[in-house]
């Protein structure tokens, strides 16, 4: 038999050119200096586990993959022939070397699948067993139990049903931290994307000109209706399960400070921001006024249209991960819902606006763009309402997220996506104004 | 007795044999009997006929003329029949053709055992039905279990005589305030669901019209004369009857009064007594409630059902329309995950457009105004709860849209029902009256009268279609007959393609998903009896736009799917999700054929 640990080892040897050709590696923007492994699991016989520490100038990241013993081929997670012992392991409550594979209570789980990658995803990889499950793989490993994993938890032990069910883990420690390798959950063939849904939506509008936002037979109302509903209760549920308290002057100092501090950063970088950057301090410093002792809790934290997901029993919210930019601080910190909600929001003045990007002005496409966005960024909030206090209760302070948010995309857009900028900066423009 | 005070007097059946013609020594109405007249030789012998038929709705007052006063009769309908078998029809389902004053289409039945005279004689239906079962086409009819007509002989004998026969065969009461929380349906028309009856002195209960005053089932001698109306109908060879009306037989106080458990119980002795006495016959029951209501009226599933073979399935059609106008599957989706399994040996019907207006009674408010705001721009458009229009003039008479309507009608589970005329794109007529807009005469030809009568056009029962884009002109079964590419041979070809694949009758139903919303994909997959299965796709694009979709077909590796109307084959199904592009409200039928299977099966 094949010494594992040998295989590793040309394996590592190779890995400088096969990692910038993954999807999933996060460093393709510098050289790649040394890769070790970190450590070598036989979960099967055809499944070599491996951690691997990959350094590049500055960062030190650990990333996840697997090898066939008997062939040696690399990254078999995403080969069916080789992934189902992942799901059979998690059934079976397995455990090899140090790698626990877990069931969350109560479940029970067919085997025999083969897991397909969809090919989607940006940072991890997915794996879809028998349309049934759905098995999230986090390539690069994080200290620390995966917040994602840790809030579907939450919401299950609370009857939540705007998520897809977490139904096990697999999971290892490292330098004596917990680290959480991949997340299995429910899987919903049938399931749309917001974004998809408000895309749909959109176009319909925007073909016949001629007719009013709520005229039209594609009008998203009624979904934006239910799926602020369903934050509400998500939010509720989170609450329920992990608890609230209240921001106290010190921490809405802090969160008016990171505002203003943005501000200046995209500023500085970005010219266009300049004109409206007094109104927008002048928005952020009364945010401060207005906030007093709100409460905050446990969040999505990157809430917008693609991470929520249309299914025949109504909106789930997915990928609880947290705003990819911030640190795992951040992510872990308690935050006042309306972030969510200021983040859907805008979110809703994205798909409006889509089909307007890199396209001639049209000032009567531009004005249904805008109808669209208010009766659903509208009808949201009733639904919100519906469940928890209105969001538009706290309008100073809505607003003060939704344009931090903004402020976010200029610099994002700027950086990577030139041609939408208007897009933010139209609504700054708007918003900071004294329109919705 | 003096005329007027006759039972039979306010019926106008002289001269045909009726109810109440005579009075018995114990004051019974002697009524006409099946041996009275010759029977129909029954249709071939196949006990679940009914899961993969396609009905086709005739009104017969709408189909065709013989005999020249402007009016479709029995006679008329049997001489269409050939038509009616070379589209490709199982069944004909007739709405009431009993005798009755019309104050509600026929429905006001005024006697069970007699044919309305301008629609011929009980021997004229006898003979449709030969006619009929010579060509393999069965024929089933309305048949109001509920009610009768106020000029029924029983309810003039009932208000008359108390004490007689009839006295408890209907609900009678001294005041008008019990079943209080029964709704009443036709808000339009009525303000409650008692009317006080002057020759009785007494109040009647009526869940409809207060000329439809609700039989007795209290009284088991109205439960026996009910199951013997069935009798007298199955006897002469009638293939099942659609059960008018069906949750309101019984009453009681505290509730609703509908879907009561002894309405049920009514319901499996009505079964019984074709399981036992006429197999082969099928009941279907109306009954305009949720699915996860309606499939009580199958009854036990332990048994395969014991009450209504069938039942309509009323929210799909609705939400057709609605997920078509929104480009999204959700609203379809949605109704067919809540609607639950039924009875082995039961089936869903299923129905784009009837005699009726549109039924919004089972959609929530939000999506009514919804339905109207899309469908009915003209307030003349609306009656009761519901829109009054066809569906070429619903879909803007778009081709593309009505294929894909149809493709849904005869490819979603249940056994699909056509609505005469909607063949061929037939339009309406919002400016009739009530229901009539959708209930004109057939169009067979561009000569007088579309060819439906050749009477003297201002006799018409009802204006053709004469506007200048459905007129009989240019819209009839003889120029679309004469175009191979016309909606008719189009609809007939779809209807052949169906029954080469009995997946679409019975084949277990199971939905695709996909990350397109605007795509509705479903798989209908049928175990035949030697085992090999027959696997239907159907993918269609509600969007007007057109769509790409990527399914996850991976369960069948390396199948071939082969496209149903042409033959093509498409690419091999492999391991990655099957991708497909379909123009705007385009749609696919495919066959799955297993790697290796070169035989087409079907």
């Amino acid at each position: 038999m094949i010494d594992p640990h040998e295989l590793v080892d040309k394996l590592v040897a190779s890995l400088p050119d096969l990692l910038p050709q993954a999807r999933w590696f996060g460093g393709k923007d510098k050289p790649i200096t040394a890769v070790r492994p970190l450590r070598t699991t036989v979960v099967h016989d055809d499944l070599v586990h491996v951690v691997i520490e990959v350094e590049q100038p500055g960062r030190t990241e650990n990333y996840q993959g697997a090898l066939s013993l008997s062939t040696g081929a690399w990254d078999v997670l995403l080969d069916p022939d080789h992934n189902g012992v992942l799901l059979d392991g998690i059934a079976a409550g397995y455990e090899a070397d140090g790698i626990v594979f877990a069931h969350e209570p109560g479940t029970e789980l067919r085997t025999g699948l083969r897991g397909r990658p969809i090919g989607v995803e940006q940072s991890n990889t997915s794996l879809i067993y028998g349309q049934q499950y759905i098995l999230k793989i986090f390539r690069k490993l994080a200290r620390g139990e995966n917040r994602d994993l840790v809030m579907h938890r939450a919401l299950r032990s609370v009857g939540c049903e705007h998520i897809a069910q977490p139904l096990g883990s697999i999971s290892t420690e490292l330098d004596g931290e917990p680290v959480t390798l991949a997340m299995l959950q429910e899987f919903l063939p049938d399931a749309v994307e917001g974004w998809d849904m408000a895309k749909t939506s959109v176009r319909d509008l925007m073909a016949e000109a001629d007719l009013h936002a709520f005229e039209v037979g594609g009008d998203f109302a009624g979904e934006a209706h239910r799926l602020g509903s369903a934050v509400a209760k998500v939010h509720a549920d989170l609450a329920e399960a992990l608890g609230t308290q209240v921001a106290d002057e010190a921490a809405t100092d802090r969160a008016i400070a990171g505002m203003l501090r943005r501000l200046g950063e995209v500023t500085e970088a970005v010219p266009e921001l300049a004109r409206y950057e007094e109104p927008l301090r002048t928005t952020f410093e009364e945010a401060r006024q207005h906030i007093g002792r709100i409460p905050i809790q446990h969040i999505h934290g990157d809430l917008h249209l693609g991470q929520v997901l249309r299914t025949v029993q109504g909106w789930l919210l997915i990928d609880f991960e947290g705003e990819p930019a911030a640190s795992v601080e951040d992510r872990l910190a308690l935050r006042s819902p309306l972030r969510d909600v200021a983040g859907m929001l805008r979110s809703f003045d994205y798909a409006a606006r889509q089909l307007l990007v890199g396209q001639p002005d049209d000032d009567q496409l531009a004005y249904r763009a805008m109808e669209w966005t208010k009766r659903n960024r509208a009808a949201f909030c009733d639904g919100y309402a519906e469940v928890a206090a209105d969001p538009r209760d706290n309008a100073p302070l809505l607003r003060a997220f939704e344009l931090d948010k903004a402020v976010y995309e200029v610099a994002y857009e700027h950086a990577n996506r030139p041609e939408w900028l208007t897009v933010p900066l139209s609504s700054i423009a708007r918003m900071t104004s004294g329109g919705e | 007795m003096d005329d007027d005070s006759r039972p039979d007097a306010a019926l106008g059946l002289e001269g045909v044999p009726h109810t109440g013609e005579s009075v018995d020594g114990d004051g019974m109405l002697v009524e006409p009997q099946a041996e009275d007249f010759r029977s129909a030789k029954p249709a071939s012998a196949n006990p679940s006929w009914f899961k993969g038929a396609v009905f086709y709705e005739v009104l017969v007052r709408a189909f065709s003329d013989s005999n020249g006063d402007g009016m479709g009769d029995l006679r008329g309908l049997a001489s269409r029949l050939d038509y009616l078998e070379w589209l490709g029809v199982d069944c004909l389902w007739l709405p009431p053709f009993y005798a009755s004053p019309l104050r509600d289409g026929g429905y006001d039945i005024s006697d069970f055992r007699a044919v309305l005279p301008e629609f011929g004689t009980v021997e004229d239906f006898v003979y449709l039905l030969e006619e009929a079962h010579r060509r393999g086409i069965r024929v089933i009819t309305d048949l109001v279990l509920n009610h009768t007509s106020d000029a029924h002989p029983w309810f003039q004998e009932s208000r008359q005589n108390p004490d007689g026969p009839y006295g408890d065969y209907y609900v009678w009461s001294d005041d008008d305030s019990r079943y209080s929380d029964a709704r009443v349906i036709f808000v339009d028309t009525e303000s409650s669901n008692w009317t006080y009856d002057p020759v009785r002195g007494q109040f009647f209960w009526h869940r409809f019209f207060s000329h439809q005053p609700d039989l007795n089932y209290e009284n088991p001698d109205v439960q026996e004369a009910m199951l013997d109306v069935l009798r007298f109908w199955l006897d002469l060879g009638i293939d099942g009857f659609r059960l008018d009306a069906v949750p309101y037989l019984f009453e009681e106080e505290g509730t609703n009064c509908e879907n009561l458990p002894r309405t049920h119980e009514f319901l499996k002795r009505c079964r019984k007594v074709v399981d036992d006495e006429y197999p082969d016959r099928v009941l279907l029951a109306e009954a305009n409630q949720w699915p996860s209501d309606v499939v009580e009226y199958f009854g036990d599933p332990e048994v395969g059902g014991d009450e209504c073979h069938m039942a309509f399935h009323f929210p799909l059609m609705p939400r057709i329309f609605m997920a078509v106008r929104r480009e999204s599957r959700f609203p379809i989706s949605e109704i067919l995950a809540q609607t639950p399994a039924i009875p082995e040996n039961a089936q869903w019907g299923i129905f784009l457009r009837n005699h009726d207006e549109l039924t919004l009674e089972m959609v929530t408010d939000e999506e009514r105004d919804y339905m109207y705001a899309e469908y009915a721009k003209d307030p003349r458009m609306k009656a009761n709860i519901g829109i009054r229009r066809r569906l070429a003039p619903l879909l803007e008479n778009d081709r593309n849209q009505h294929e894909l309507f149809t493709a849904l009608l005869l490819s979603l589970p249940g056994s699909p029902v056509l609505y005469y005329g909607d063949e061929i794109g037939m339009g309406d007529n919002i400016w009739l009256a009530d229901r009539d807009a959708v209930r004109t005469p057939m169009q067979w030809t561009p000569d007088r009268n579309a060819g439906f009568s050749s009477c003297d056009p201002g006799r018409i029962y009802l204006p053709v279609i004469m506007d200048p884009v459905y007129g009989y002109q240019g819209l009839n079964v003889e120029a679309q007959l004469n175009n191979s590419s016309s909606l008719l041979n189009w609809t007939r070809r779809m209807i052949e393609v169906r029954k080469q694949h009995h997946a679409f009758a019975e084949g277990d139903f199971s939905e695709l998903g996909g990350s397109n919303p605007s795509v509705l994909a479903y798989k209908r997959l049928w175990k035949r009896p030697d085992g090999r299965e027959d696997i239907v796709l159907c993918v269609n694009n509600l969007s007007r736009f057109p769509q790409p979709v990527e399914l996850d077909l991976s369960e069948h590796r390396d199948y071939t799917p082969l496209e149903l109307t042409g033959g093509v084959k498409f690419p091999a199904i492999g391991e990655l999700p099957y991708l497909l592009t379909l123009p705007g409200h385009g749609f696919y039928w495919f066959q799955l054929v297993e790697a290796g299977d070169d035989s087409e099966m079907r």
